[in-house]
């Protein structure tokens, strides 16, 4: 296998995705890559659901579909020779639905996250219509190992050190994250996400490209403010809030092998401290 | 009373952010639902005065149509101050007086207390704003803000109708806030909040509390769940709480509109949660 390229153009797709209509929002995937192409980039990522949209309810069922769809293939094939990563509702061969991420990079197969906490507290009810993902993989792109975790997996640490520990150098986190504002100059919401993927960057030492959408959806607003954190908890970029907007980096996968040289924290890592019982 | 002042500071927003998100939602629904523009009510109050001025922000004051709808008994001054406003807003308005219909329908109702004179005015004038909104292919824009949707005070699908309600997240004191931040008439922001049903009523002498005392109460048990007992405990009188308790409790039936008995198993709302956009 030839020594992998390390370093990438990382282009985050910070778009509004129209609720329910699939072939409106292929058009829209088709229409950013058409810019990201222009600005060079390897490697493009769109919000979670971007496909269909996130607030589905009862029309979850109705924008489904297969990994080998058509819909997907014709992304696949637009974005060539770019990688591109987007969000849609999947149905399993058993009819299973899941809220799912595909990252479609060349000839490779693609690499599937199935969403594994879904959450259903406060205005969220992803468990009503979808089931949860139960396993975590790497996906093998040209310029080294990625994890992908949707939203609210990344609330859940333990899955994005496990990826950092397999061997992921960039985590992708594809995200339709409502917004929610107070005094604060940046959106409170967006406060939240910042903690979240810079402690994620510094405790497992990897990049973190969060991908948030825009745009309304049942009176309730997705804040966007997407960002690429380096290594260590620096943010290296950001979209603006609120608005669409394609956001590019060049990024080296070799900074996080320099930052784990010098913080060796997955080297220290171990799994065989016992106790206490979970409590019930 | 020190905790006081120390909840509503926990209300104050960052206003220039609120008012961006705010206009975003009034050019979506408009967008997304393929009208023109807007139709709003204006009595002069600062709800519908501040409803009017994001809605102008957000899609030019000319997408905007005000309409002030008086009935006999109003007061002069509340036509005017709705007047200053549309004045300077910049956006186009209209008068149209409801005392024919609110009285040819009382002609024959002669032992209608106030209340149900009160109701019938806000249900006519939701009734004239529909219309003028299917006439001018545009949305009825609400005006109702948390404070008065938690304690149920409002006529339920009068005052309280609308298309979208870019108010209905915002307690009083967030609204006095961010009227001041864009900047409408002092006059209009300082008032005794009013629904003009009878004159010199106002809001807080009918509740028996005022607004400031409502938010932080309602802050304190909607927002960040405290018990009833633990709000008293933060030295707020014990009847007023108990009192704000049993509205919000008493009128959840007006914050769910259409309440469908389920038979089908298909149920609109229920098993058939269809999003609106």
């Amino acid at each position: 296998m030839a020594e992998p390229r390390p370093t990438l153009t990382l282009g985050l797709a910070q778009l509004d995705s129209r609720l329910g209509d699939v072939e409106a929002n292929l058009q829209r995937h088709l229409d950013w890559i058409a810019s990201a192409r222009v600005r060079g980039v390897d490697l493009l990522v769109f919000p979670e659901l971007s496909l269909t949209g996130y607030r589905l309810l009862h029309l979850t069922s109705r924008v489904a579909m297969p990994p080998d769809s058509a819909i997907l293939e014709r992304l696949a094939e637009a974005a060539r020779p770019m990688s591109v990563l987007a969000g849609f509702v999947e149905t399993s061969v058993r009819g299973v639905l899941y809220n799912s991420a595909i990252l479609l990079s060349g000839d490779a197969p693609a690499h599937i996250h199935r969403k594994v906490y879904l959450p259903t507290y406060g205005i969220f009810q992803e468990e009503r219509f979808l089931r949860p993902g139960k396993r975590l993989g790497l996906a093998n792109l040209p310029w080294g190992q990625a994890g992908v975790l949707i939203c609210e997996d990344l609330w859940h640490p333990e899955l994005a050190r496990r990826l950092a520990v397999a061997g992921a150098r960039l985590l992708i986190v594809p995200s339709a994250g409502p917004g929610r504002i107070g005094a604060g100059d940046d959106p409170a919401s967006h406060e939240s996400w910042e903690i979240l993927t810079r402690s994620t960057s510094l405790l497992d030492t990897c990049w973190v490209a969060y991908c948030n959408r825009v745009g309304w959806e049942e009176g309730s607003f997705y804040a966007g403010g997407s960002h690429i954190v380096r290594p260590g908890g620096e943010v290296l970029a950001r979209a603006p809030f609120l608005d669409e907007h394609l956001l590019v980096e060049e990024i080296d996968l070799r900074e996080a092998d320099r930052l784990r040289w010098r913080l060796p924290l997955l080297a220290d890592e171990r799994s065989d401290i016992e106790g206490p019982e979970e409590a019930e | 009373m020190k905790a006081a002042a120390s909840v509503l500071d926990r209300l104050t927003l960052n206003a220039p952010l609120a008012v961006q998100v705010l206009t975003g939602f009034i050019r979506d629904a408009v967008e997304t639902s393929g009208t023109a523009g807007v139709v709003v009510g204006l009595s002069g109050g600062i709800d519908s005065s501040f409803a009017a001025a994001l809605a102008t922000r957000a899609l030019g004051p000319e997408q905007v149509h005000g309409f002030l709808l008086p009935y006999r008994t109003s007061s002069p001054e509340s036509e005017a101050d709705a007047r200053q406003v549309a004045l300077h807003l910049r956006m186009p308005f209209r008068v149209i007086d409801i005392s024919p219909m609110v009285d040819a329908y009382f002609a024959t109702e002669t032992d209608a207390d106030p209340g149900r004179r009160g109701n019938k005015m806000a249900r006519e004038r939701m009734s004239i704003l529909f219309d003028q909104a299917k006439r001018l292919n545009a949305l009825v824009l609400g005006t109702s803000n948390k404070t008065e949707i938690l304690l149920g005070y409002s006529t339920v699908f009068g005052d309280n109708a609308s298309s979208l309600n870019p108010l209905g997240d915002l307690y009083k004191h967030q609204i006095w806030q961010l009227s001041r931040h864009l900047g409408l008439p002092e006059k209009v922001v300082s008032k005794a909040p009013s629904a003009d049903l009878w004159p010199g009523q106002t809001d807080e002498g009918e509740l028996g509390f005022s607004y400031a005392l409502a938010d932080e109460v309602l802050y304190q048990l909607f927002d960040l769940g405290l018990t009833p007992a633990e709000v008293v405990e933060q030295g707020y009188d014990e009847r007023v709480v108990q009192r704000i308790v049993r509205l919000e409790q008493q009128f959840r039936f007006k914050r769910r509109l259409m309440l469908i008995a389920r038979l089908s198993g298909s149920a609109i709302n229920l098993d058939q949660e269809i999003p609106r956009d």
